[in-house]
C-alpha cells in the first residue's frame, strides 16, 4: 500500500458533500484512488455509497468538494470532474470510464455482441471493427457463443459479463462497479468477479467496485467503509 | 369482486392520477369528435336531402312528335292546376354558382315549391337569407336587376346550408317555355338526395369520415395503455396476494371504465360546446346549420357506449395476455413477428381497384350495383391494409437497417423497431391513414384543376368575356338596343354576331359573322382588315381550345339573324357581373348568358373541390389527433424504459443521442409506409376520378398538397419534440438507482 | 475469551467487590456458564500480583468477598491494548470480541473504532484467502472457501454489531 501511496492518485476527491433534499448523502468525503489498485467501497445500505461513486464518475456533481482526474503524471493532464459541465462530464465517462450494474443494464432488444459495441459506436469506431473487438472481449470471457442471443435469453451471470464486456469495450481508464455481483449466486459471482479482475489486472485498469459482501471486498486490494455519508474511522485517507 | 382488491387497484399514487387524466382528456377528444362526425355526416346527408329539390328538372314540357314523324312539330304540353313550368337556367355571381329556379304557374295551382307558399308571380322572386343578403349588398345593376322584386325569402326548411345561394323566380309561361334552358313540367319536386356523382360523394364522405374515426380510435387505445410497465409491476402484486388472472383482468377493465366513462361525458358536453364553432367550417361552399350538427341521445348514449366497453374490453384482454403472474412479468413478453401474410388485405384491396379500373374501360361491365361496393370496399381494404402491412414492412426496413447500421444510435433504434414492430408503427398509424387520405383528395382535386380559368389564348374565346345566344324571335332592333346598352356601360363592349339561320334553327350553319373591326375585342389576332369577317361557330364554346381564324367574307351582316352576343369586359369582377346582369334582363336571350369564367365554379368541378375542402379539415383533425398520438405513445414507450435509457446516459450517452434514437424510432415506420400511403392515395383518387368521367384527367397534385403533407409531417415532428424535454427529466440519475 | 481481561474491563468502569464482580461478569458474559467463585478470586490474585488492580483495605473478616478492588494505572492499559488490538480471526474469537464489545461500551470507550479495526483485519485475511485461492486446487480452495465463509459470518456479526451499539450501549448502561 505504501507502494501506491508514492504515486500521485488516478481520482482524488476531497471535502465530498451532497444532499438529496433535506437528505445528506454525502457529509464531507475524502478519497484517494491510485492508478491500476482495485477498490471495494463498502458500507451498509443508505450510507451514501453510491451516491459516493457517483460523485466520483461524474454523474452527479457534487454539493460541495471537488473531484480530480489525473490520468498521466503529466500535470496538464488533470480535469476537475466536479466542475465540468453536463456535456464534458458525458464525454468523460464515455471515454475514460465503464461502467457496470447490477442488473438490466442491457438494452434487451439488442444481441449480447450489438450490446458490447454500443460505447464503441458512441465513440466513433467503425462498426464492422465495434463488432470484431467486442466478439474478442465476448471470447475472452468465455461468451463466444452466446453473441446473438439476446439478454432475455442469458442467464444472470452471462448477462453480467456480457456488462463487463461492454464496460471495458473502450478500454476505460477506471471501471466502476455498482453491485456487480449483487443478484447472483456465490459460483456464478465467483465467475464473474474472477474474470472482470483477471482483465481489469492485464490491462491496467483501475477498477472502484462497491459492495456490501465481505467476500465479493476480498478480491480488491484495499476495502474502504461509507457509513452515514462518511468515510468509516480506520479507512481515511492519510493527511 | 373482492373490494377490497379494487381499493388496492384504484388507490392513487401520483402517477396513477396522471394517467387516468391523461385517458380521461383523451377519450374526451375522442368522443366529442366522433359525436361532431356523427352529427355531420347525418346534418349533411339531411342537407342533401333539403337541396334534393334543386336537382328537380320535371318531366317533359312537350308532347313527343306523333307516330315519330321527324317533321311533325311538337306540342306543348298546357299548365295544369297541379303543375308548374320549371327551367334552371345556370346563375354565376363572382365565383359562385347561385341556384336559379324559374317557375311559371297557373295563378290557383295546387303544386308547392318547398320553402315558399306559393310559387312567385312573373317578375317577383324568392330568395333564401344569404343571397338575399347578397343582392341588397350589391349594386343593383351587378345582381338584383337580373330578378325582379323581393317577395319574400325561402325557409330553411328547404336550404341546404346557411350560405346556399337560391333564387325562385316568377316567370310567365311563354317566357320560361321560349328560353333555351330545358324547361320541364314539375308536380312533385324530387326527394332524392344523390346526384350523378353519388358514388364518388359518398366514397369522399366514407374516405374522410374514416380518415377521422381512426385516429380517434388510436388515440383512446394508445391513451388507455398509458403508463403499461408500473401497472404491470402493480398486478404482480395483485397476484401475489391471491388474485387470479381473470380476478386482474376485470380490475384491469373496471380501472378503464371508470376514467373513460368521465372523459366520455366530457366529451358530449365538451361537443355541444364546439358545435357552433364546427357550424362555421364551410363544406362544399355553404355553413351548414348549427342544428344540422346536433346528435340526439341516443348517438351520445351510443358512442359513449362504445368507447366505454371497447375500451374495457381492450384492457382487460391486454392484462390477460400480458400473463402476469405473482412474481410479475418474469421474461419480456415477446411480440408476435409479423409474418408475410399481412399483405394479404392490401392485395385484395389493389384487386377490387383493379377490376374496377378494367371495368371503367368496358361500358357494358360497368353498373353501379357493384362498381359501389368495389369501390367502397377496395377502399376500406386499403386503408386497413395499410395499417395492417406497415409492422411488417417496418419489420424488414428495421432488420435491413440494423444490417447496415453504422452508429449507435441507428443499431440502437433499429434493434428497437425489429424487436416492437408493431407498437412502433403503431404510433405513426394514424399519420400514415392521414397522408393516405390526403392523398387521395389531392389525386382529386388535381384532375380538377385542369377545369379550371383557362389562360387567355388569342383565337379562343377570352375567358373574360360573356356570351349568350340571341333568341331566334327577338328583333333585330332589340339586339342592337341592347348591344348599344352594353356599349354604353363602362368596362364592357358587345359585339353582335349573326348567322345564316337563327340559333336552334335549322338555317343556322356552322359559321358566324361578325363585322371585321369587332375581331379585336374577341381575342382575334389573324382577321381581315375590313368588311365583313366568318369564323367557325365552334369559337362561342367555353370548351374550345383550338384557336379560330377568321377570314374575310363578301356576307352583308343585316340580311343575316343576330345569332349570339359576345360582351367583352375589362375582367374586373363588377364589370363581369355588369354584363350578366344586362343579359340575363334582356329579353332576347335565348338562355343563360355563360362565360369560361363559370366552369371554374360549376357543377361536379365544384361538389368534389368542396368535398375536398372538408377532407383537409377532416385531414387536420386526423393530423392533430395522430401527432397527440404520437406523442402519448412515444412519451409511454420512453417512460416504459426509462431506467435503460437512464443507464446508457449513465455511461456518457448525450441526451442528444437519446433524442435521435427516438425520432428515429418514429420516422423508420413513418418514411417506410408514407411513400405506400401517398401512392395508393393516388390510385384511389385516380380511380374515382375516373369514374367521373372520361373529361377528368388527373395532374401532379397542387402546392396544397405538399403544404399539407409538410404540414402534417410539421405537426408530427412537433408532436416528437415535444417529448423530448421528458426525454431529459426523465431519463436523469436518480431513475438508475436501486430501490 | 479471556476471563481474566473481562474482569479487568468491569473494574475499570468503578472499583467492586470481589463478590459484585463475579455477579457483573454472569450478567453479561455467563449467560451459558456462570464463573466459580474459586476461579474469580485465583484471577484476582493473579491481576493484584501483576499489579493490574489494588485491593482496596480490609474490611470485616477479611475474606475475598469482602475486599474491594481497584484497577491501577497498568491494568487500564492493559484493557486498551487488548480492546484495541484486533484478534486473528479464528473460532474462539467470537466470545473474546463479544466481550470487547461489552467492556468498552461498558467504560465509555470506542467500541465502534473497535470493532472497524477488527474487521479491517477480518478484511486482509479474507483478501489473503481470496489471492490463496487464485491458481489453487479444488481442493485447497474449497478449504480456502470453508474459512472465508466463517470469517464472513464473523464479519456479518461485526457490521451488524456495529449497526446495533447504539441500541446496545443503551441497553447496556441502563441495566
Amino acid at each position: 500500500m505504501n507502494a501506491q501511496a508514492q504515486t500521485a492518485p488516478i481520482l482524488s476527491a476531497r471535502g465530498l458533500r451532497h444532499s438529496f433534499g433535506s437528505t445528506e448523502a454525502l457529509r464531507g468525503i475524502d478519497v484517494d484512488i491510485h492508478p491500476g489498485e482495485v477498490l471495494a467501497v463498502m458500507g451498509p445500505s443508505g450510507s451514501g455509497k453510491s451516491t459516493l461513486l457517483h460523485c466520483l464518475a461524474g454523474v452527479i456533481t457534487p454539493d460541495a468538494g471537488s473531484v480530480t482526474y489525473q490520468p498521466g503524471p503529466a500535470v496538464g493532464q488533470s480535469v476537475t470532474i466536479s466542475s465540468l459541465n453536463e456535456a464534458g462530464r458525458s464525454r468523460l465517462r464515455l471515454t475514460e470510464f465503464g461502467f457496470v450494474f447490477q442488473f438490466g443494464q442491457l438494452l434487451p432488444e439488442l444481441s449480447a455482441l450489438d450490446n458490447v459495441t454500443i460505447p464503441l459506436l458512441l465513440n466513433g469506431t467503425r462498426r464492422k471493427d465495434a463488432l470484431q473487438r467486442s466478439a474478442e472481449l465476448l471470447d475472452r470471457l468465455g461468451l463466444q457463443d452466446n453473441g446473438t442471443k439476446r439478454p432475455s435469453e442469458l442467464s444472470g451471470g452471462q448477462a453480467q459479463r456480457v456488462a463487463v464486456a461492454r464496460a471495458l469495450a473502450t478500454a476505460p481508464k477506471i471501471l466502476f462497479a455498482d453491485e456487480p455481483t449483487g443478484s447472483l449466486d456465490s459460483l456464478a459471482a465467483e465467475n464473474v468477479l474472477t474474470q472482470m479482475l483477471q482483465l481489469v489486472r492485464e490491462a491496467g485498469t483501475t477498477l472502484v467496485m462497491i459492495t456490501h459482501d465481505p467476500r465479493t471486498a476480498a478480491y480488491a486490494d484495499r476495502e474502504i467503509l461509507v457509513r452515514d455519508g462518511a468515510v468509516a474511522a480506520g479507512y481515511q485517507v492519510a493527511p | 369482486m373482492n373490494v377490497a382488491i379494487l381499493r388496492l387497484a384504484l388507490a392513487g399514487s401520483r402517477s396513477a392520477v396522471g394517467r387516468l387524466a391523461g385517458i380521461m382528456a383523451g377519450v374526451a377528444i375522442g368522443v366529442c369528435l366522433l359525436l361532431l362526425l356523427w352529427g355531420a355526416a347525418d346534418g349533411l346527408a339531411q342537407r342533401d336531402a333539403r337541396g334534393a329539390w334543386l336537382r328537380e328538372t320535371g318531366g317533359p314540357a312537350y308532347q313527343p312528335p306523333v307516330d315519330g314523324d321527324p317533321h311533325a312539330a311538337s306540342v306543348p304540353i298546357p299548365l295544369g292546376p297541379d303543375t308548374m313550368l320549371v327551367a334552371r337556367p345556370a346563375e354565376h355571381f363572382r365565383d359562385s354558382v347561385i341556384n336559379r329556379v324559374d317557375v311559371a304557374a297557373l295563378p290557383d295551382t295546387s303544386a308547392r315549391i318547398p320553402g315558399i307558399p306559393a310559387p312567385p308571380k312573373p317578375g317577383e322572386y324568392y330568395a333564401s337569407p344569404a343571397l338575399q343578403e347578397l343582392i341588397q349588398e350589391t349594386p343593383a345593376d351587378q345582381l338584383a336587376d337580373r330578378f325582379g322584386s323581393f317577395a319574400g325569402t325561402i325557409g330553411n326548411e328547404a336550404l341546404p346550408g346557411r350560405d346556399s345561394l337560391i333564387v325562385v323566380t316568377g316567370a310567365t309561361e311563354s317566357e320560361i317555355r321560349s328560353s333555351n334552358g330545358g324547361a320541364g313540367l314539375v308536380s312533385e319536386f324530387t326527394t332524392n338526395p344523390y346526384g350523378d356523382n353519388a358514388l364518388a360523394y359518398r366514397t369522399a364522405f366514407l374516405a374522410g369520415g374514416l380518415a377521422v374515426l381512426f385516429p380517434i380510435l388510436l388515440l383512446i387505445s394508445i391513451v388507455s395503455n398509458l403508463g403499461a410497465a408500473q401497472r404491470r409491476e402493480r398486478f404482480a402484486t395483485l397476484r401475489l396476494i391471491g388474485a387470479t388472472p381473470g380476478t386482474v383482468a376485470r380490475i384491469s377493465a373496471a380501472e378503464a371504465a371508470v376514467p373513460c366513462l368521465a372523459g366520455a361525458l366530457l366529451g358530449i358536453a365538451l361537443s355541444a360546446l364546439v358545435r357552433p364553432l364546427a357550424a362555421e367550417i364551410p363544406v362544399n361552399g355553404t355553413r351548414v346549420f348549427i342544428d344540422d350538427l346536433a346528435t340526439d341521445w341516443t348517438a351520445a348514449a351510443v358512442v359513449a357506449a362504445a368507447v366505454v366497453l371497447s375500451a374495457m374490453l381492450a384492457a382487460g384482454q391486454r392484462t390477460l395476455g400480458a400473463g402476469t403472474g405473482p412474481l410479475g412479468v418474469t421474461r419480456a413478453m415477446p411480440e408476435p413477428m409479423p409474418t408475410p401474410r399481412r399483405a394479404l388485405p392490401l392485395l385484395a384491396g389493389f384487386l377490387c381497384l383493379g377490376a374496377l379500373a378494367f371495368a371503367a374501360g368496358v361500358p357494358e361491365l360497368r353498373s353501379p350495383w357493384w362498381e359501389i361496393p368495389f369501390m367502397v370496399g377496395g377502399f376500406v381494404l386499403i386503408m386497413a391494409g395499410l395499417v395492417i402491412i406497415g409492422p411488417w414492412l417496418t419489420l424488414l426496413v428495421s432488420r435491413a437497417g440494423l444490417r447496415f447500421a453504422r452508429s449507435a444510435i441507428s443499431v440502437i433504434a433499429s434493434s428497437r423497431i425489429a424487436a416492437t414492430p408493431s407498437a412502433t408503427f403503431r404510433s405513426v398509424a394514424g399519420l400514415v391513414i392521414a397522408v393516405f387520405v390526403v392523398s387521395i383528395f389531392a389525386g382529386g382535386s388535381s384532375a380538377l384543376r385542369n377545369v379550371g380559368v383557362p389562360a387567355a389564348v388569342p383565337g379562343v374565346l377570352q375567358p373574360a368575356s360573356v356570351r349568350t345566344f340571341i333568341d331566334p324571335a327577338a328583333s333585330p332592333d332589340a339586339v342592337d338596343a341592347l348591344a348599344t346598352q352594353v356599349n354604353g356601360t363602362a368596362g364592357l363592349h358587345a359585339t353582335v354576331a349573326y348567322g345564316s339561320g337563327g340559333y336552334g334553327t335549322d338555317e343556322s350553319g356552322d359559321q358566324i359573322y361578325i363585322e371585321a373591326a369587332e375581331a379585336v375585342w374577341l381575342g382575334l389576332t389573324e382577321a381581315p382588315d375590313a368588311g365583313t369577317a366568318v369564323l367557325d361557330a365552334g369559337f362561342l364554346n367555353a370548351w374550345n381550345r383550338e384557336p379560330v381564324v377568321a377570314s374575310a367574307s363578301p356576307a352583308i351582316l343585316p340580311e343575316l339573324t343576330p345569332f349570339a352576343i359576345i360582351v367583352h369586359t375589362d375582367a374586373a369582377p363588377e364589370s363581369v357581373d355588369r354584363a350578366r346582369t344586362l343579359l340575363v334582363r334582356s329579353r332576347v336571350a335565348a338562355g343563360p348568358p355563360m362565360s369560361p369564367l363559370d366552369d371554374a365554379a360549376t357543377g361536379s368541378t365544384r361538389l368534389v373541390a368542396g368535398l375536398s375542402a372538408l377532407a383537409y379539415v377532416g385531414m387536420f383533425v386526423a393530423v392533430s389527433i395522430s401527432a397527440i398520438s404520437l406523442a402519448v405513445a412515444t412519451a409511454s414507450a420512453m417512460l416504459d424504459r426509462k431506467r435503460i435509457l437512464g443507464l446508457m446516459r449513465l455511461m456518457g450517452m448525450p441526451a442528444s443521442s437519446l433524442r435521435r434514437i427516438v425520432t428515429r424510432e418514429a420516422a423508420v415506420p413513418l418514411l417506410t409506409v408514407l411513400l405506400l400511403a401517398v401512392g395508393l392515395g393516388f390510385l384511389v383518387a385516380w380511380m374515382m376520378v375516373t369514374s367521373l368521367g372520361p373529361a377528368y384527367k388527373m395532374d401532379w397534385p397542387g402546392a396544397d398538397y405538399f403544404t399539407a403533407l409538410g404540414l402534417s409531417l410539421g405537426i408530427g415532428a412537433a408532436a416528437l419534440v415535444s417529448t423530448f424535454g421528458l426525454l431529459r427529466t426523465s431519463t436523469g440519475m436518480s431513475v438508475t438507482r436501486f430501490e | 475469551m479471556n476471563n481474566s481481561l473481562a474482569l479487568l474491563g468491569l473494574l475499570q468502569r468503578q472499583p467492586s467487590y470481589g463478590y459484585d464482580l463475579k455477579h457483573s461478569y454472569d450478567r453479561y458474559f455467563g449467560t451459558e456458564k456462570a464463573l466459580a467463585f474459586g476461579q474469580v478470586y485465583a484471577t484476582l490474585a493473579r491481576m493484584a500480583r501483576d499489579e493490574f488492580i489494588l485491593a482496596l483495605g480490609d474490611e470485616t473478616g477479611g475474606g475475598p468477598d469482602r475486599k474491594q478492588y481497584r484497577i491501577t494505572e497498568a491494568g487500564q492499559e492493559r484493557v486498551s491494548d487488548w480492546l484495541f488490538t484486533p484478534d486473528v480471526p479464528s473460532e474462539n474469537l467470537q466470545s473474546n470480541l463479544f466481550a470487547k464489545t461489552v467492556i468498552a461500551l461498558l467504560t465509555d470507550d470506542d467500541a465502534a473504532r473497535l470493532l472497524e479495526l477488527q474487521r479491517a483485519e477480518h478484511m486482509s485475511r479474507m483478501r489473503a484467502l481470496t489471492k490463496l485461492k487464485q491458481g489453487a486446487s479444488i481442493l485447497q480452495v474449497l478449504i480456502c472457501d470453508h474459512g472465508l465463509f466463517h470469517i464472513e459470518a464473523d464479519l456479518r456479526w461485526i457490521d451488524l454489531t456495529g449497526a446495533r451499539l447504539a441500541q446496545l450501549k443503551k441497553e447496556l448502561q441502563g441495566a
